[in-house]
């Protein structure tokens, strides 16, 4: 598009209101949040005095922290395993045909669009201890009674499946439009050639997915990596602090404690961790957004 | 049986099993959302038989009706309508002419400014809503809903501006070049020609930030302590939470009623849920 010279100032005007608030809202709390993690900052009384590394230290010999940085690998690395297993399973399944098939793609993506509010009062509700459909299903059928939330290392466990349940639909939404783009002559040419069902999957389907898998196993980290709201309905982190992630422990920190300063330490260090995957994906997707 | 008859047969046991192993998978997926349905509808007597009934003997909407009547669900679900469209408007709004600007003018930091959004769309909100509270506080701005509905455009405008951008870019550039040799103005060409061509994107962009500030809590916890200005997600749980019998039929009632907005929106979303909700994600 060629450019009048004249029309920079409205370029410029367009695009201010966003700047204005991306400083406001954005630009401006990282700054505040590094600066309030060297201070000892009261979240009620907002007063405080700079106190140099000295939140990140403790932090560093914290055990809370540091089982609160063990337990959101923990978490990510299970979630994140079994939505891997159960989207790419279920998109390689439905790519077949399948009686109704519309219906049960559409089925598979409820979990994701339900508000996780919903979610987590739903799955209360039947992980209930006395009335709870599966808590009775497992206990008449399979004749154990489980604790589902109120035990280690059980409460891990029922989070990450409320986890996987929630978000696999992600990633069988992105495999299976992905799954639809590879070209049918693809799979012809490996016939004529005499590869099996088998040999056509590794051949053909594996190697167009590898770029997609990728991309998702990357956003999905990032995102189970901050997860907050499912952890904190389902178990505010409890029971003895053994599915506390870090986002928890900055929530708890700040407005439970009402260390600031020691909160936003944490946050900066979630930060830190975060930035390695995030730029794993800037490096590889965020420049095919600069074609423009 | 020649070969080919037993390959046949063969191959359509294997898609009976695929079928089988397809609509379990599915069927045990659902099986939750059925049970929030189904809990709903139950009266309070059927709700505790051992072993649990899969569908109401008796269904009533007693549980419907006592929560619009007879809990503050009404002013949660208000709430929510009033901050997820305030958001949806503001971020709509400028994110639109920021969209517009970013693809069709040429400026130093363009690109980087682009980048961030992307950054910033990744970025935990557990970062933010430390130093967000704080200011809000500040101005006395922190229970209430106006305060809400900023913190809710820090997470929509990255996301808005990122979809739209994408949308804007494929809207080929010779066509508000072409309207503005006929004679339009920048401004015109740009109501005449660039809205009409990015309309779709304009509504799913819409729908997606007013599902997000809907189903928002974190902010939501932070800021609101009032009973009377809480959103749904802040309000369902302090009906779990201080009732001394928590009514599981109310609050699957309750459930339902949050999720049918986000069912409609998504209707109207089928296309565009492949490229927005897998956005970046191009293989």
């Amino acid at each position: 598009m060629r450019l009048v010279a004249k029309d920079h100032w409205l370029g410029a005007a367009l695009i201010s209101p966003s700047i204005l608030l991306f400083a406001l809202l954005i630009v401006y709390p990282l700054g505040f949040s590094l600066w309030l993690s060297f201070t000892s900052v009261n979240t009620i009384t907002q007063q405080g005095a700079y106190v140099g590394v000295a939140n990140y230290r403790s932090l560093l010999a914290d055990p809370e922290f540091l089982s609160a940085l063990i337990n959101n690998f923990v978490w990510t690395g299970g979630t994140l395993f079994f939505q891997m297993l159960f989207g790419v399973g279920m998109a390689l399944i439905l790519h077949e045909r399948i009686l109704f098939r519309p219906v049960a793609r559409s089925l598979l993506l409820f979990p994701y669009l339900l508000p996780t509010v919903v979610v987590v009062l739903v799955w209360r509700w039947l992980l209930n201890d006395l009335y709870g459909a599966i808590t009775y299903a497992a206990s008449a059928w399979g004749g154990f009674n489980v604790d589902w939330l109120g035990q280690i290392p059980e409460a891990m466990i029922t989070v990450v499946a409320i986890g996987t349940w929630k978000y696999f639909p992600f990633v069988f939404l992105a495999v299976s439009a992905r799954l639809q783009t590879i070209p049918e002559v693809l799979y012809e040419a490996a016939r004529l050639d005499g590869a099996g069902a088998w040999s056509r999957f590794w051949d053909v389907t594996f190697p167009q997915l590898r770029g997609v898998i990728a991309a998702v196993v990357l956003l999905r980290a990032i995102w189970d990596f901050k997860e907050f709201d499912l952890l904190y309905m389902m178990t505010g982190g409890g029971p003895a602090n053994s599915t506390e992630t870090l986002p928890l422990m900055v929530y708890k920190a700040a407005f439970g404690q009402l260390a600031m300063g020691r909160a936003a330490a944490a946050a900066i260090a979630m930060l830190a961790v975060m930035l390695v995957l995030m730029s794993l994906y800037f490096v590889g997707y965020g420049r095919e957004q600069d074609e423009a | 049986m020649s070969v080919a008859a037993s390959s046949a047969l063969k191959r359509s046991g294997s898609r009976l099993v695929l079928n089988v192993v397809c609509w379990t998978a599915v069927l045990g997926t659902s099986f939750p959302l059925f049970w929030m349905i189904s809990t709903s509808l139950k009266p309070d007597n059927e709700l505790f038989l051992r072993p649990p009934t899969l569908l109401p003997l008796k269904p009533t909407l007693e549980h419907y009706v006592r929560l619009l009547s007879d809990t503050p669900f009404p002013s949660y679900f208000r709430n929510s309508l009033v901050v997820a469209t305030a958001t949806t408007l503001i971020v709509l709004l400028v994110a639109t002419f920021g969209a517009y600007s970013l693809t069709r003018f040429r400026y130093p930091g363009r690109r980087l400014f682009a980048r961030f959004t992307l950054f910033t769309y990744l970025l935990p909100s557990v970062v933010l809503v430390l130093p967000l509270y704080l200011t809000l506080a500040w101005f006395h701005l922190a229970n209430s809903l106006l305060g809400l509905v900023i913190t809710h455009v820090s997470f929509g405008l990255p996301f808005a501006l990122w979809l739209l951008r994408s949308y804007m870019v494929t809207i080929p550039a010779d066509l508000d070049a072409a309207a503005r040799i006929d004679g339009a103005s920048r401004l015109g060409s740009f109501i005449d020609v660039i809205v009409p061509q990015a309309l779709p994107g304009l509504i799913s962009t819409s729908l997606f930030i007013f599902i997000a500030s809907w189903n928002e809590y974190l902010y939501a916890l932070v800021l609101i302590s009032r009973d009377d200005i809480k959103t749904l997600p802040i309000g369902m749980i302090t009906m779990l939470t201080s009732s001394f019998d928590v009514e599981w039929s109310q609050l699957m009632a309750g459930s339902v009623m949050m999720t049918v907005p986000l069912i409609i929106a998504f209707t109207f979303l089928q296309r565009q849920m492949t490229q927005g909700l897998g956005v970046g994600v191009k293989g």
